[in-house]
């Protein structure tokens, strides 16, 4: 996943000289929280909700004014982007610098613009819990080919997986969660753990029946 | 009492012998009410037509059914949901779901032209099945067929669902409807099928708190149940004051259910289906529409639903199963079943954990309640 395939646009930018008042008017009839800054085609800053609440607030010690200009408030220079940046590269960015956003250069041009939100909707695409599905929580060993002995047993059996997720767990094993397109999970986990996998969950019911 | 529909063409929505949903439930069923000296004489319904399906599904989701059940191959099945482990293509598949939309349909006009205030479909519940999508066992909406009769008629409906799974095909067909409240209790969808349900999902725009779910914990038992039921369904539908009151009476909640988590005993549900029946009187004039739903365990379903019958015409409820019934399926039934209608009282041991899960369904309940406090006023 891209940050091309993720991002918005087309992107509302704000020249360097126009007023704090008239930011304001756009944060508040469109609910942006950050406006890039655009000067003459250059990115020049980045001004967000924050930085204006911030600026114009009256515990500041020089509190800005409705007429000063959106140069006086914003963040410059800025960090961006590229397109064709996997989405993972520019959440630990984000992450790391705590920002709200990133715009997204191509070139010189400004094309796109990233933001934490734009990142959740990406968590769930990538989670696949926009879809009827259930979760299937198991607990690998960290071996070449477990992961493929996984899935073969669900496409043994026809059944479409929606998401895929791993990351490590406790020791030597590799947490795997799938959602899958299939309300038979219980079953499904029952087969899987008589062929010897781990399965986290469904767990066994804690009564016989 | 009521009135009860059914045909034997109802056991043609088969997806194979492997499959959960399978018909042998409904025969079961029909053979525990007769065998306990109920005379069974139930409408025989028609099936809806195309133009009724029309009422709710998209036309290129129906001409690929009706393709698919000639035998045409379709690559972009799939796509439908259609060919897959939940939802297998078969022979007659259209019509079959036909059949089962139709008998909730005639419900529906029985009601609206007023000579009946109980109707209770025995098949049916196919409350997955959305606009242009099958999933999780069902092609038809049937429910929302009925429910889309109603209001072209101008009737206010409200919709409860106790199946173990969220009632998404129905939820999502009115979730912009503000002429339809959807109330579903099931397990949390954070692991189990379909994903959804959550508390947050309340309708949108003008129809925002007509869309109710409360999601339960897994190995949440009879007692939080029927607690989570009483602090929302009741003021629910005081609230929103209905003409009728639809119910999808899946059966899968119950302990011993193959395919989920939840673990109500027949007891809880004999007090579910009573107090459906005293909310519709109290709150819907007293009319309810009823179909099954979802219950995998075939030692189960006969029992639960038998009692929703008794509970319905009014009629006592016996203590033990009649051992003709018992022989006769003694291979589906299983050496659990015991001797009596209800569970045995030790078939559920008691369970480790059980504080912190009503803590938390009691917490899911409050935030619940405190969302739609600004709604239903």
């Amino acid at each position: 996943m891209l940050v091309n395939e993720i991002m918005r646009k087309p992107v509302t930018v704000i020249h360097p000289g126009a007023t704090l008042g008239e930011a304001f008017q756009i944060f508040q009839s469109r609910g942006f929280r950050h406006l890039p800054v655009m000067d003459e085609g250059r990115l020049v800053g980045v001004l967000t909700d924050r930085d204006l609440r911030f600026a114009t607030s009256s515990l500041s010690s020089a509190p800005r004014t409705v007429d000063d200009p959106v140069s006086s408030a914003m963040n410059s220079p800025v960090l961006t982007a590229d397109p064709l940046d996997p989405v993972e590269d520019a959440a630990r960015i984000m992450r790391d610098r705590k920002l709200g956003c990133l715009p997204v250069m191509d070139g010189s041009e400004l094309v796109g613009i990233l933001t934490g939100m734009d990142l959740l909707d990406a968590l769930m695409t990538l989670t696949g819990v926009t879809k009827p599905s259930s979760r299937l929580e198991v607990a690998l060993t960290d071996h070449p080919g477990e992961l493929a002995r996984l899935t073969a047993f669900l496409a043994a059996r026809h059944v479409n997986i929606h998401s895929i997720l791993t990351h490590a767990g406790a020791g030597s094993e590799v947490r795997t969660v799938l959602r899958l397109d299939s309300n038979q999970t219980r079953p499904l986990a029952e087969a899987l753990r008589a062929d010897g996998f781990n399965i986290l969950w469904p767990m066994p019911k804690p009564w016989a029946h | 009492m009521g009135a009860l529909i059914h045909r034997p063409e109802y056991a043609g929505y088969d997806f194979g012998p492997e499959h959960p949903f399978t018909p042998a439930r409904l025969e079961m069923l029909l053979d525990l009410l007769r065998r306990l000296g109920h005379t069974v004489s139930p409408i025989a319904a028609p099936a809806a037509t195309r133009q009724d399906i029309l009422t709710i599904h998209d036309e290129s989701y129906v001409a690929t059914i009706e393709a698919l059940d000639r035998g045409e191959a379709r690559p972009e099945a799939d796509q439908y949901g259609l060919g897959t482990p939940d939802n297998p293509i078969f022979p007659g598949m259209d019509l079959a779901a036909r059949w089962l939309v139709g008998g909730a349909l005639h419900g529906a006009r029985l009601l609206l032209q007023g000579g009946e205030r109980r109707v209770l479909q025995l098949g049916g519940g196919l409350h997955h099945a959305q606009k242009g999508h099958a999933a999780g066992f069902c092609l038809y909406n049937d429910l929302a067929v009925a429910i889309r009769a109603f209001l072209d008629q101008g009737w206010r409906v409200a919709y409860l669902d106790i199946d173990l799974h969220h009632g998404d095909g129905v939820q999502n067909l009115f979730y912009d409807d503000p002429r339809v409240l959807t109330l579903s209790l099931h397990e949390s969808g954070h692991y189990l099928y379909p994903g959804s349900g959550h508390i947050q999902e309340l309708g949108e725009g003008s129809a925002r708190g007509t869309s109710v779910n409360i999601p339960l914990e897994p190995f949440t038992e009879s007692g939080d149940y029927l607690e989570a039921f009483e602090a929302v369904v009741p003021q629910a539908l005081a609230w929103f004051s209905p003409d009728v009151l639809v119910v999808q009476a899946g059966a899968d909640a119950h302990f011993a259910d193959p395919l989920g988590d939840l673990a109500l005993t027949t007891r809880a549900f004999e007090t579910l289906h009573r107090r459906i029946f005293e909310l519709a009187d109290a709150h819907a004039q007293g009319r309810v529409l009823l179909t099954l739903g979802g219950g995998y365990e075939a030692q189960v379903v006969a029992r639960v639903w038998t009692i929703l019958y008794l509970v319905c015409m009014e009629l006592p409820l016996p203590v033990h199963l009649p051992t003709p019934w018992l022989e006769r399926w003694r291979h589906l039934l299983g050496p659990d079943v015991g001797q009596d209608l209800h569970d045995l009282d030790t078939a559920l041991p008691e369970l480790t954990g059980r504080e912190a899960r009503t803590r938390r369904n009691r917490d899911v309940v409050s935030r619940l309640l405190e969302s739609v406090r600004t709604c239903w006023v």
